[in-house]
């Protein structure tokens, strides 16, 4: 609680960078701003795939009679199927997914997953998001741990979306952003400058150390108030959705671009992409997510590639689970375990690292995961982020060979 | 409170008024905070007046529950073939807004939380406004029946992926749901159990908006369920599911997170006294939310101000206080924002409170919405006015207004130079009355104390 009240002391003590609506950007903001714009850190950007994503539907075995005997109704057939080898090929509707490892820009690990599955949603996202390393009392995210301990300075991680914001950006010592689009990040509240004035005062009061909820609040309202401002002095509005299409997804990942080329020092960028909870009819709604997942990805590389941040921007799909390999009565699929995950941009070693899980091999009429997920985000942490992982996870994991 | 939360004995024996824990403003504003959505400040002060057994009689009352739902019978019916179930939401808030049986309601919602049922898959307002009735009139009443019906409700098997259950390959979506969600709590359970129990629902299906059962496609087979043998109907196995020690433990559990703490770990040993309650009563759930709400650990100094408001309570609690008339459509596109409009729950697990309600844009967006309800025009006021609704005049010392203000509508006490802010908004120079009393109800709505309930 000290450290975390001196944190927040250091951070938003200053009266200087509280000032409501003031048409010239807080001096300390300004010089941030030059010396991010310089650096080339790397950021990250993560997107969570909600409701469990049917992998053997998005990297599609279609060499194999097995996938066809499970999926009666939900095979693609193998002419409609986008090769990637002779054995797995994507689903027609992940041409933007086909176009990004055609450029040597998309790697796929196959079969992730964990020992003892849980195939409950709520259960199955909390390991993902915790890594295996949840407690009742002090829940903190795998991306929160590593803001805590690793990430230093202003906004080190957003998340942007309506949604709550993900268990995976728990913090302890400051909270993380959660903005829900651009435009209403912002007070308004008329005329009456004394009164946004008295707003932004009373935020600067200290509160009681043992009320810790009040403190949760006060920090999370303080830092509002501060991101909106900056990000107010900083964004242009304009055509930033030009090239990006017209979705949910598309949206966000055309903020998080504006975000990036604003020159916020922010490292970790958090998205969702929900829906993926395909029980029933389940081929044209999966479709139609693959669509928006593949399209909007694509866009963003295309435009990070424009403004020069592609080389420097890594982005992760994962999803709490796959699905059953045998689809059920409602041409749907029932929740199961290991799937397939992406990452795109950065420098990484294109195309697919590692073998499909075998059709034959099963638990429970589930795959078996070939990887734990906690390798790829050992690997992600050490060589992308450049931070020590073990401590994040609790323990070491083998890191896959993902970069060049 | 630390101590009562250690000393389950303790925590529900009933409480009562003493010299340091007196019956006060603090106090009524706390339980009207917690039983209701919002309460206007001459209630308050008149529940102080009547004292503590007249405003528990008060908030369980539901007299006046019949003429209430007469008056909303029409525009329901009218409502019932409308094609877009955000009007519901929109007429939900209208009856929260409304009815004299506020803990009704309130916990009518604790419970579309628990069901959570999300209108924008369901498609049908009349499944879901059928679902919603169905919670109201089993809100307060027993467990069992509830859930009964709840699982062959259209809303809930549409939404949940199970309008057709075939014995060959039965879905298990709700049977898992059913297990982890509603009754028994992740742990309680094995994925065989979730198996066997979507078998004992097969034959159950939806056909033309309606429930049935179609027994040529029931697997009359024995089942094993929980440890327990026997070729099981739907019906059985949930009366089987409910009937598992845990479930008492979590009903309880969720109740004292909804009404009492959201920021505390409760221990099993703490949440006991009510799962027993619950168990020896058949669920009967008004009495058991009686011991809850007229306990010493509901009362205690540190349980008031810990949970965080929800948007709904925030909204409708504004709405009700201040007597003013609002575009509930438009206040439906800011809770969806804030991340909580009724009939539309992120998901099957329902809200999950406390501080998921609060991040940077959540704040942003409820300084927003208490600014644009306290500024509404005067003829909004049903009063006239907002200083009317709150009892300010122009002679009033803005010392004395501002302090009560804030003793009703804060929970916990504001750093002094806080207070030294509003008494300075409130007493400014070249603002009218109204707009100081505004611009003081805005102020303290930007305050994280005001986030607190």
């Amino acid at each position: 609680m000290f450290t975390r009240r001196k944190m927040i002391q250091a951070t938003f003590g200053s009266a200087a960078l509280i000032t409501a609506g003031t048409a010239a950007p807080p001096f300390l903001w300004g010089a941030s701003r030059q010396a991010s714009q310089k650096s080339d850190e790397k950021i990250l950007v993560v997107i969570q795939l909600s409701g469990g994503n049917d992998g053997l539907n998005t990297v599609i075995p279609y060499a194999n009679d097995e996938y066809y005997r499970n999926r009666f109704t939900l095979a693609v057939e193998k002419s409609q199927v986008a090769k990637i080898d002779d054995e797995i090929g994507w689903h027609p509707a992940l041409n933007g997914f086909a176009r990004l490892l055609d450029d040597g820009q998309l790697a796929v690990v196959q079969g992730v997953g964990y020992p003892n599955p849980n195939r409950s949603h709520f259960e199955s996202m909390d390991l993902w998001h915790t890594a295996h390393q949840n407690t009742k009392e002090f829940p903190r995210g795998w991306l929160g741990r590593c803001v805590d301990e690793h990430l230093s300075g202003e906004l080190p991680a957003i998340h942007y979306g309506g949604e709550k914001q993900p268990l995976a950006l728990t913090t302890r010592t400051k909270p993380v952003a959660s903005i829900q689009s651009l435009d209403q990040f912002r007070l308004r509240l008329g005329e009456h400058r004394p009164l946004s004035l008295g707003i932004a005062k009373n935020l600067e009061q200290q509160r009681e150390h043992r009320h810790e909820l009040l403190g949760f609040i006060h920090e999370n309202a303080s830092m509002a108030m501060t991101t909106s401002q900056k990000l107010e002095s900083i964004l242009s509005t304009g055509d930033a959705m030009k090239t990006y299409p017209e979705t949910t997804l598309g949206k966000k990942l055309a903020a998080v671009a504006q975000l990036i080329e604003s020159g916020l020092p922010t490292r970790i960028y958090y998205v969702t992409h929900d829906g993926f909870d395909t029980h029933a009819n389940q081929a044209a709604a999966h479709a139609a997510l693959l669509q928006q997942l593949g399209d909007a990805t694509q866009a963003f590389h295309e435009d990070l590639k424009n403004k020069g941040h592609a080389e420097r921007t890594l982005l992760m799909t994962f999803s709490e689970f796959g699905r059953r390999v045998r689809e059920n009565a409602s041409r749907g699929t029932d929740h199961g375990t290991a799937a397939p995950l992406f990452l795109a941009g950065g420098r990484l070693k294109a195309g697919p690292l590692n073998q499909h899980p075998d059709l034959l091999d099963l638990e429970q009429g589930d795959l078996k995961h070939n990887i734990d997920y906690r390798s790829v985000y050992a690997t992600v942490l050490e060589d992308w982020l450049g931070v020590e992982s073990t401590e994040i996870l609790g323990q070491p994991f083998k890191k896959l060979n993902l970069f060049i | 409170m630390a101590d009562l939360l250690h000393d389950p004995k303790q925590a529900w024996k009933p409480w009562e008024p003493t010299a340091k824990q007196p019956w006060d403003l603090r106090r009524a504003a706390h339980l009207l905070r917690r039983a209701e959505f919002g309460t206007p400040i001459r209630e308050l002060e008149s529940c102080v007046q009547t004292g503590y057994p007249a405003t528990i009689d008060r908030v369980f009352s539901l007299a006046q529950r019949v003429p209430f739902d007469q008056s909303m019978q029409a525009m329901e019916k009218a409502l019932s073939s409308s094609q877009d179930p955000r009007q519901l939401a929109v007429w939900w808030l209208l009856r929260m807004v409304q009815t004299p049986c506020q803990l009704l309601e309130k916990t009518t919602l604790f419970w579309h939380g628990h069901f959570a049922t999300n209108a924008d898959k369901v498609l049908d307002s009349r499944a879901m406004l059928k679902q919603i009735e169905w919670l109201r009139s089993h809100a307060l009443g027993h467990f069992e029946p509830m859930v009964q019906g709840i699982s062959r409700d259209v809303a809930m098997l549409i939404y949940l992926d199970s309008e057709e259950n075939r014995k060959t390959r039965p879905n298990e979506n709700y049977a898992r749901e059913l297990m982890e969600l509603f009754c028994l709590g992740p742990g309680h359970y094995s994925e065989k159990d979730i198996k066997e129990l979507a078998r004992c629902f097969t034959g159950w299906e939806i056909r033309r908006g309606n429930f049935r059962f179609n027994k040529n496609q029931h697997d009359h087979a024995e089942k094993i369920l929980l440890g327990q043998r026997g070729d099981f109907s739907g019906e059985q196995a949930v009366h089987i599911v409910l009937n598992q020690p845990s479930t008492a433990d979590f009903i309880a559990r969720k109740l004292v997170r909804f009404f009492v703490l959201d920021d505390r770990v409760l221990s099993d040993e703490l949440i006991e006294p009510l799962a027993a309650q619950l168990r020896e009563s058949d669920f009967d759930i008004q009495a058991t939310l009686k011991t809850i709400m007229t306990s010493q650990l509901f009362f205690a100094d540190d349980t008031i101000g810990q949970k965080v408001k929800s948007p709904v309570e925030m909204a409708v609690g504004l709405l009700r206080s201040l007597e003013v008339q609002e575009d509930l459509n438009e206040l439906s596109n800011r809770l969806l924002a804030l991340g909580h409009l009724p009939l539309y729950p992120p998901n099957v697990k329902g809200w999950g409170g406390g501080r998921e309600w609060i991040n940077a844009s959540t704040f942003l967006g409820r300084t927003n919405l208490v600014y644009k309800i306290a500024n509404q025009e005067s003829e909004q006021f049903s009063r006239g006015s907002i200083s009317k609704a709150l009892n300010v005049f122009a002679k009033t010392d803005p010392v004395i207004w501002v302090k009560k203000l804030v003793d009703a509508y804060v929970a916990v006490p504001l750093p002094d130079d806080t207070m030294r802010q509003l008494l300075e908004l409130g007493s400014g120079k070249r603002r009218s009355l109204d707009q100081r009393v505004a611009d003081v109800v805005c102020a303290m709505g930007a305050t994280p104390e005001y986030q607190l309930n």
